[in-house]
C-alpha cells in the first residue's frame, strides 16, 4: 500500500513539474519528459503484472495535459513498455548507464511512434517539422534528468543501507 | 626663689607638653596664611602651580591618551556587539524590503497587463472572461496551455482567446474550473485571416516552434514583409480585425497558385500570463 502511495505521489509530482514548473524555467525543446523516464524504469526494473495498466494510465494522464489527442501517449507508452519488458530479461538492468541509454532510446521511440499516428489520424500534417527537431534535445535532457535522479536514488539507497 | 626664676622652665615644660598641638596649629596657620595671601591673585598661576602643571602635563597627556584608548576599545567592543545585532536586524529588514519591492514590481506589471486586457475587453463589445495561465504543454511538439477558467465560468470549446497584443488561440478542452487552449502556433491550429493593408485573405496555420504561415493566399495578391495580419471574421470563431501577427517572409514561386508566407505572431506565447476568453459561441 505504501509503495502504491509513493508511486502515485511520484507520478503526480513528475506530471506537475512537467506542466507547471519546467515551462516556467526551461525553453522548448529542453524540457525533460519525466513520464518517459518512469515508463523506461517500469519496463526495465519493475516486472509487475500491473505495469502495463500503470503505463497506459501514465500516458492518459500525459494526454490530458499535452496535445489534443487523448490516447496518443497512452498508446506509445504502452508499446514502449511492452518492448522493454520483452528485452529486459536479457539485459543487465541494474546498470545506471543502461538505464540512461534506454531512456534516450525510449524518448526517440516514443516520438517516432507518435509521428505516423499524428500524420495519419490528426489534422496536423506539418507536425513532423516540430516533432523531429525536438527529439534529440529532449532525449539528451531526459538522459541528464535520469542521471540526476539515479544519483539521488543511489545516494538514498546507500544511506538506507547504513 | 622668685616666681620669675621658674617661668622659663615652666614654659618650656608647657611647650613640650603641647608641642604637637602647637605645631599643628602653626602649620594650619601657615596654610591659612598661604591661602589668604594667594586670594588676591587667584586668577594667575603662581610659580608653584606652574612648576606642578608643567611637570604633570606630560603625565596627564599620557594617562589621558591611554584612558582614551581603553575607553575607545571598550566602547568599540560594546558598539560592535550592538553593531552585530543591528547588522542582523538591518539585513532582515533589507530582505523584507526587497521582497516587498519585488511584490510591488510584480503588482505594477500585473496591473499594467490587466489594464490593457480591460481596455481590450471594453473595446471588443463581446462578453469576455479574464483567465490566468496555469500550465503549459508537456511535449515540445504540441502548443497548448492550461488556464484557470472552465465550464463554471461560462467557457466552451471553440471560444477565442486573445490578449491586448492579439490572438492567442482557441479553447479546446473544457473542464469545470480549467480549460486548455490550442495556441495559434500549434500544427492543428487554423484561423481565417487577411492582410490589413491589401485585404488579401488566407488561412493562418500554426507551424510549431512559435511560427505560423498564411496559406491559400493567391499568387497575385499584394503581400509584403511587415504587413499586419488580422482576423478576417470568416468562420465565425474570431471577431474581425484582431491582430494575429506580421508578415516575416513572402515567397512567390514560378509555379503554383499560392504564395508561401511566414507570419510572426503578434503575441509572444512563451510569456503568456493572463488572457481574455471571448464568451461567444461559434456562429452555426
Amino acid at each position: 500500500m505504501l509503495r502504491f502511495v509513493k508511486f502515485t505521489f511520484l507520478i503526480l509530482a513528475a506530471l506537475l513539474l512537467q506542466v507547471t514548473l519546467f515551462p516556467a524555467y526551461l525553453r522548448d525543446p529542453f524540457k525533460p519528459n519525466l513520464l518517459v523516464i518512469l515508463v523506461a524504469y517500469l519496463g526495465l526494473r519493475q516486472q509487475s503484472p500491473m505495469g502495463g495498466v500503470v503505463v497506459f494510465l501514465l500516458g492518459l494522464l500525459q494526454d490530458c495535459f499535452s496535445g489534443l489527442y487523448l490516447g496518443l501517449n497512452a498508446f506509445t507508452y504502452l508499446v514502449t513498455y511492452i518492448i522493454l519488458r520483452q528485452i529486459a530479461d536479457r539485459l543487465y538492468t541494474d546498470s545506471r548507464y543502461l538505464m540512461i541509454l534506454v531512456v534516450v532510446l525510449a524518448t526517440f521511440g516514443n516520438g517516432l511512434l507518435q509521428l505516423p499516428l499524428l500524420l495519419l489520424f490528426s489534422a496536423a500534417p506539418g507536425v513532423y517539422a516540430a516533432l523531429l527537431p525536438a527529439l534529440l534535445p529532449q532525449a539528451l535532457v531526459n538522459a541528464l534528468a535520469t542521471s540526476v535522479l539515479l544519483a539521488f536514488t543511489h545516494r538514498g539507497g546507500t544511506v538506507e543501507q547504513k | 626663689m622668685s616666681p620669675l626664676a621658674n617661668f622659663w622652665p615652666d614654659m618650656l615644660e608647657l611647650l613640650k607638653k603641647y608641642r604637637i598641638h602647637l605645631v599643628t596649629g602653626g602649620v594650619l596657620l601657615l596654610a591659612f596664611l598661604f591661602y589668604s595671601l594667594n586670594l588676591k591673585d587667584r586668577e594667575h598661576a603662581n610659580l608653584f602651580e606652574r612648576i606642578v602643571l608643567n611637570l604633570t602635563a606630560p603625565l596627564h597627556g599620557g594617562i589621558s591618551a591611554v584612558n582614551r584608548g581603553l575607553a575607545g576599545v571598550w566602547n568599540d567592543y560594546v558598539d560592535l556587539v550592538d553593531v552585530r545585532r543591528e547588522n542582523k536586524e538591518l539585513r532582515e529588514s533589507v530582505k523584507i524590503l526587497n521582497g516587498r519591492l519585488l511584490e510591488s514590481r510584480e503588482a505594477l506589471l500585473a496591473n499594467e497587463r490587466l489594464k490593457k486586457l480591460l481596455e481590450l475587453k471594453n473595446s471588443l463589445h463581446v462578453p469576455a472572461q479574464a483567465a490566468s495561465v496555469i500550465g503549459e504543454d508537456g511535449a515540445p511538439w504540441f502548443k497548448t496551455i492550461t488556464i484557470n477558467r472552465g465550464e463554471a465560468d461560462g467557457l466552451q470549446e471553440g471560444m477565442p482567446v486573445v490578449t491586448a497584443e492579439g490572438v492567442v488561440g482557441q479553447v479546446v478542452k473544457v473542464a469545470t474550473n480549467s480549460s486548455r487552449v490550442l495556441l495559434l502556433t500549434d500544427n492543428a491550429s487554423s484561423v481565417a485571416g487577411m492582410i490589413q493593408r491589401s485585404r488579401a485573405r488566407g488561412v493562418i496555420k500554426g507551424k510549431g516552434g512559435g511560427r505560423c504561415s498564411l496559406e491559400f493566399t493567391l499568387r497575385e495578391e499584394d503581400v509584403k514583409v511587415g504587413d499586419v495580419v488580422v482576423t478576417s471574421g470568416v468562420g465565425g470563431i474570431f471577431p474581425k480585425g484582431l491582430a494575429v501577427g506580421e508578415i516575416a517572409m513572402v515567397k512567390k514561386g514560378e509555379y503554383g497558385i499560392f504564395q508561401t508566407i511566414d507570419v510572426r505572431p503578434a503575441v509572444n506565447i512563451t510569456r503568456l500570463e493572463e488572457v481574455l476568453v471571448l464568451l461567444q459561441r461559434r456562429e452555426e
